[in-house]
């Protein structure tokens, strides 16, 4: 029986059979020369029966055929092997050995590495659990999720920051136009702001930007929409995938959300109550885009609604930015 | 005395199958191209017997060109010469009858296209 | 010596495109679907010539593979995609609905997949064809800026030279660009020309 820990000292077969890896070494015919504890344990079978085996045969069920062709690989080309946790949940029959969660396979992380034995080639199995170094990665990411929750939103308003909105946007954009699908881009700003923050104060005024935010905030329905609070009392919303018919509906839908929280406003020069303006803007998914354009685009739109009374929406079709000069009104 | 047309974008390709192929059939007559266009040309202007094929060129695909070929030639026969080994290719090269060969190009790959001409 | 020839970068562009023939055919196991990857050309620079520009990614940031080897001659390799391309590329082979944040835990082990499975195809390539096996180390991935990568160019030899392959990868539809640079010293070069001589003084 060709073990190659039969010639070793007792205090390698000790570290060897205590390392919380599991290792495997088979011989270039493909058959186990070594077999250690770690293995024994979660695999059910112990070394006496591994060694000298072919390793498909070695374990009570039979390794993925990606494990297969990468022994293959490593023995016949003498090339290392990753099969990463991410791609290849289980290639081999390892279980989980607590009491609640007996048979279920382990979740692996396995590398293959040529080496030399007596001049010969052998390779070299590393498997890992990654269910630790997964659990591990979760809790640092909810630490560094709340961190970056501090950093990307408003305090005052409670909904995404100007700079979560910069990221992101960049991001969704460049996606949009590589899959060729549509984006839409609102801009919204309330109207008569600072004739209401005068008049009522500023406690009133922030209270005011709470609830327009919660308002516009409630009209979105996916994950991958966004409203962000652009700078003091505009807003943006981002959407992907939304096309311009359906853009135009969820503007009013935006619209009439702040009208109907009927927020009293006795300076604003067009009703008693607070109002808002928005322009938007489409991106079609052909082609290449601008980001500053199209944002620049809804501006131009929201200027339009301005000038042309308020309390309403505008559209604006993108307009790279060398022609939108030409086109404020 | 049989034609045979090579068409590969790459030249050391075309240069390998054309040497793998005289040292088997020093008799037949090779011409070569360089992309499907043109190998659509040298077929129309007749008398070609078979064909090995690449399947990525720039311009047409070689899969596209061996069946518009095949349709208007039918009596010719093609082997789809590719490293493109998926099911897909393999599938898709049968479906127009023509056989797929993986590249490298080999000695015993040849005999494979050599005997298909042939057979 | 300054370069190779022109028919000796055309020996080298097929080999590497039964690489990826070999590599492509390896990955749409993993991913259940076609997939499509070509090396459309080879180029040789020196390592002082390359920039973001020469790169053409259109990003200043890389998800890189690492994988160092030795036999007939010695060399690293190095794997690049921009890096929200590496982070698409990811979620393409992994086939789920799985979010942006979640994919992060995986990058990092499957770009180093990705990375092996690409180059393992090429090296068993130019075994095959080139008669040079090599041994070759496990690989590591990092994500770099163009300038920390021409510094890890740059750590061994001086002005070394490089083997520039563009590489083209389409996964579910998706097609994202990519490099493969070979880092080589002048002798390792040198060795490389003669293989490929010898390979087509073999036609």
């Amino acid at each position: 029986m060709s073990d190659l820990l039969s010639h070793a000292s007792d205090a390698i077969k000790e570290i060897l059979n205590s390392i919380g890896v599991g290792l495997i070494v088979v011989n270039r015919h493909q058959s186990v020369a070594l077999w250690n504890g770690w293995i024994e344990k979660y695999s059910g079978v112990s070394s006496e029966n591994a060694l000298g085996k072919d390793i498909s045969e070695a374990f009570s069920e039979l390794p993925s055929s990606a494990f297969i062709s990468a022994i293959s690989n490593a023995i016949n080309y003498g090339l290392p092997v990753v099969l990463s946790n991410a791609l290849h949940r289980s290639p081999l029959a390892l279980f989980e050995r607590n009491f609640e969660q007996q048979g279920k396979r382990i979740q692996q992380s396995i590398s293959l590495t040529p080496i030399n034995i007596d001049g010969e080639r052998h390779c070299l199995i590393q498997v890992t659990d990654s269910s630790t170094s997964i659990k591990r990665e979760k809790i640092l990411r909810t630490h560094s999720e709340l961190l970056k929750k501090e950093a990307t939103t408003d305090a005052l308003t409670g909904i995404y920051n100007r700079r979560f909105f910069d990221e992101h946007y960049k991001m969704a954009l460049a996606q949009a136009v590589r899959q060729g699908t549509p984006i839409s881009i609102f801009m919204v700003d309330i109207d008569f702001f600072k004739q209401f923050n005068d008049y009522y104060g500023h406690i009133a005024g922030d209270k005011a930007l709470i609830a327009v935010a919660t308002a516009l905030k409630k009209q979105l329905q996916r994950v991958s929409d966004v409203v962000a609070r652009f700078g003091g009392e505009e807003f943006v919303l981002m959407l992907p995938n939304m096309q311009h018919d359906s853009a135009a509906q969820f503007a009013e839908k935006l619209r009439l959300a702040v009208w109907d929280l009927h927020m009293l406003h006795e300076e604003s020069d067009i009703e008693q109550q607070v109002t808002i303006s928005i322009g938007y803007s489409t991106f079609f998914g052909n082609e290449s885009c601008d980001p500053h354009a199209l944002l620049d685009t809804a501006d131009n739109a929201l200027y339009n609604a301005k000038r042309s009374g308020r309390n309403r929406s505008v559209f604006l079709s993108y307009q790279p930015l060398d022609e939108q000069k030409a086109t404020i009104l | 005395m049989k034609k045979l047309l090579i068409v590969d974008d790459s030249k050391v390709s075309r240069m390998v199958i054309r040497a793998h192929i005289k040292a088997v059939q020093p008799d037949w007559e090779i011409l070569e191209a360089s992309c499907g266009e043109d190998a659509m040309k040298i077929t129309q202007e007749g008398n070609v017997d078979f064909c090995t094929m690449d399947i990525n060129m720039p311009g047409m695909l070689g899969t596209d060109a061996a069946e518009q070929i095949l349709q208007m030639h039918p009596h010719m026969r093609i082997a789809i010469f590719s490293a493109n080994v998926q099911d897909t290719m393999q599938t898709r090269a049968n479906s127009i009858g023509s056989i797929f060969v993986a590249k490298p190009v080999t000695e015993k790959s040849i005999s494979i296209v050599v005997n298909y001409f042939m057979g | 010596m300054d370069s190779l020839s022109e028919l000796q970068l055309d020996a080298l562009t097929e080999v590497f495109n039964v690489g990826a023939g070999r590599a492509a055919a390896s990955l749409s196991e993993i991913v259940g679907d076609e997939v499509k990857l070509s090396v459309p050309s080879v180029e040789i620079r020196k390592s002082s010539e390359i920039d973001n520009e020469v790169i053409g990614l259109g990003t200043d940031r890389f998800g890189a593979v690492h994988q160092t080897f030795k036999g007939a001659f010695e060399a690293e390799a190095i794997l690049l995609f921009a890096e929200d391309h590496a982070l698409e590329i990811v979620r393409d082979m992994m086939s789920s609905q799985i979010s942006i944040e979640d994919l992060a835990e995986f990058e990092q082990e499957a770009m180093c997949e990705l990375g092996n499975i690409i180059l393992n195809a090429c090296l068993s390539a130019m075994a095959d064809m080139l008669n040079i096996p090599m041994d070759c180390s496990l690989p590591d991935y990092t994500v770099s800026t163009i300038d920390e990568i021409i510094q890890r160019i740059n750590a061994g030899e001086v002005d070394a030279y490089l083997l520039l392959l563009h590489i083209d990868l389409v996964i579910e539809k998706r097609r994202s660009k990519g490099h493969l640079i070979f880092v080589l010293g002048s002798t390792s070069l040198v060795k490389l020309s003669v293989q490929i001589e010898r390979f087509l003084g073999a036609i």
